[in-house]
């Protein structure tokens, strides 16, 4: 193909086509844009599902925006036949096999995460080992804000190959795990009913969840696993802070004692 | 009376909501987005002095023969039964009234050691008798940890008849939260009916048939708050009191706390939620206050007000929170 059959699939771009291609891009943008600020907003005021399903319509509205906006542009720009399509896209290909290969392949992940929806505004994940809650998903990447105030951005292009890993899954159900290490001289049955009345008293815990105690003993002692669900998942810190206050205090009452490790046991054993 | 009774005692499983027509409907989903978009800011509708009109006392006694009815017709009478009463329903007045006139004894509340030791038996030797009446199921423990082992050790001891012949009056959020609590179901519950257009023309609430039933869906059926909406719709000066727009989780820990005790002393609300510190929950509770959401009693008892308690019950929905079945 040389150059003057390159420049035959497009058309005859004269100022109205221009004036038009840009009152598409505005407008999307506008929209976009409005949608980014109006729904966060809408979604403060909201809880449970009702504010996850809000900021869920963040990257699905502006992938809707933005399809739309090609569809209406390209027909201006060239002649949409098959062969005009195939040409194009193969040298849009090439370029990009070339130059924008990451990129691309982070904006292709972010549409490919619109439908699968491995995570969603609102939701709490991990991305090689970096936790927090997902606040924007942007085109290429998401950010995410860790328990200590950090945004973090993760390229869409980890959802190629990387773990992610989603506490709540689109759901206020995130389940939260409060680790006890008590003395082994003790009745494992009376603390496992108390540290489940620790859970079920607690202002912060959704009811309708279930309440599961774990016991596991171990050299040093019997490490409890208390496990629950926090009204809100952005209450889990609280939550968790609230069940080990009162858990600590509760089983000092009972009384049972805390393990107390020895160095030896304290120490973290590597695999060497 | 008995053809012009509305009022009917049911089997708690056959209750059922009056529902709400297509108007109400579209009414609370426009008064919600207005609520979102802060279309609420009339800070005169709810001052602090406001004096809200007190909802009317119903008659009683078409209640009370309502229950004999329902009673007279069981085959044999269980040891114990419990009456699921939701906020304002006015079931413990009802059940007191049946009980001061069949000569069941109503029972005294255990005081704070007997439940933090969960000794039910010194509590019960107390005060021993073969018919009694507890209206105050709800009132009396806390949601702590050593209360609730009183309550696990009481809840057998009265279905196995070991306390003799009784009534239980249950708030329908404590009922809820046992429910979660106490893996048995409890037996022999039993409810009020919802409110209908006759059963609200028959304490006096007058209208037509299309705004009773708007009402008592409005009211979810419950007759207190029916009456108390109904008052408010009378005065057309008066509207209803509004959550402040600092409500945060705090302020639904408390409501939640108030709604599950049926109200509750400010030291046993530092005492439930410990999390909050005394200074913020004294601001929750003086906030609530001056926006006529809770009220402090003579008895220095903090509750719901019966005009905020829909607003209260939605707000804890849009939450998440465990609700009663009401």
């Amino acid at each position: 193909m040389d150059t003057e059959q390159f420049l035959a699939i497009f058309k005859e771009i004269n100022s109205a086509v221009l004036i038009e291609i840009g009152v598409v891009i505005i407008a999307s943008l506008v929209f976009i844009w409005c949608s980014q600020k109006l729904l966060p907003m809408l979604a403060n005021h909201l809880h449970g599902k009702q504010r996850l399903f809000v900021l869920a319509l963040i990257p699905t509205v502006r992938v809707i925006v933005f399809i739309f906006a090609i569809v209406w542009i390209v027909p201006l720009v060239i002649e949409p036949t098959a062969r005009n399509m195939v040409a194009i896209l193969g040298a849009a290909g090439l370029a990009i096999g070339f130059a924008l290969k990451d990129y691309v392949s982070s904006i292709i992940a972010g549409v490919v995460a619109v439908y699968e929806v491995p995570y969603r505004p609102g939701d709490w994940i991990s991305v090689d080992g970096t936790y927090g809650e997902v606040k924007h998903i942007g085109m290429r990447a998401i950010e995410i804000v860790t328990p200590d105030d950090t945004v973090v951005f993760i390229p869409h292009l980890k959802l190629w190959s990387n773990l992610i890993h989603n506490a709540n899954n689109g759901g206020p159900s995130l389940m939260c795990v409060v680790d006890f290490y008590l003395h082994p001289e003790h009745d494992a049955n009376r603390v496992k009913h108390l540290l489940e009345d620790v859970a079920l008293t607690s202002p912060y815990v959704q009811l309708a969840k279930p309440i599961v105690v774990v016991a596991n003993e171990e050299p040093w002692g019997t490490h409890y696993k208390l496990k629950a669900y926090p009204i809100d998942p952005r209450q889990q810190f609280q939550f968790m802070t609230d069940l080990t206050a009162r858990g600590k205090s509760c089983l000092r009452d009972l009384p049972v004692s805390f393990a107390q490790l020895s160095p030896e046991h304290a120490a973290q054993v590597g695999p060497y | 009376m008995a053809e012009s009774n509305h009022w009917q005692l049911i089997p708690l499983e056959d209750f059922a909501r009056p529902s709400a027509p297509a108007s109400t409907l579209v009414q609370k989903v426009l008064i919600r987005l207005r609520n979102l978009v802060g279309g609420d800011a009339d800070e005169d509708s709810t001052p602090e002095d406001q004096d809200f009109p007190h909802y009317r006392e119903f008659d009683v006694e078409p209640a009370v023969a309502a229950v004999d009815q329902a009673w007279s017709e069981l085959e044999s009478v269980p040891k114990v039964r419990f009456v699921v009463s939701p906020p304002f329903s006015g079931s413990g007045a009802i059940l007191r009234q049946w009980a001061q006139q069949h000569g069941y004894q109503q029972l005294k509340i255990p005081s704070i050691e007997q439940l933090e030791s969960a000794d039910t038996e010194d509590w019960w030797q107390a005060q021993k008798c073969e018919r009694w009446l507890l209206d105050e199921f709800s009132s009396f423990w806390l949601r702590t940890t050593s209360h609730m082992q009183f309550v696990r050790a009481l809840l057998p001891r009265l279905l196995r008849g070991e306390l003799g012949e009784g009534v239980v009056v249950v708030d329908s959020w404590t009922f809820a939260f046992l429910q979660r609590a106490w893996p048995l179901s409890l037996p022999h519950c039993y409810c009020f009916a919802a409110a209908t257009p006759d059963l609200l023309r028959q304490v006096c609430i007058e209208g037509s048939d299309k705004r009773l039933r708007k009402l008592a869906a409005k009211a979810r059926g419950n007759m207190g708050v029916a009456l108390a909406l109904w008052a408010l719709e009378r005065d057309s000066e008066r509207q209803a009191p509004q959550l402040p727009r600092e409500a945060d989780d705090g302020t639904a820990f408390i409501l939640y706390a108030l709604l599950l005790h049926h109200g509750l002393r400010g030291e046993h609300l530092q005492w439930v939620l410990p999390m909050l510190a005394p200074d913020q929950l004294d601001v929750q509770l003086l906030r609530l206050q001056q926006n006529g959401v809770i009220e402090l009693d003579e008895e220095g008892v903090w509750r719901t007000t019966v005009y905020a308690y829909i607003d209260v019950r939605d707000f804890l929905a849009a939450r998440g929170y465990w609700l009663d079945g009401f």
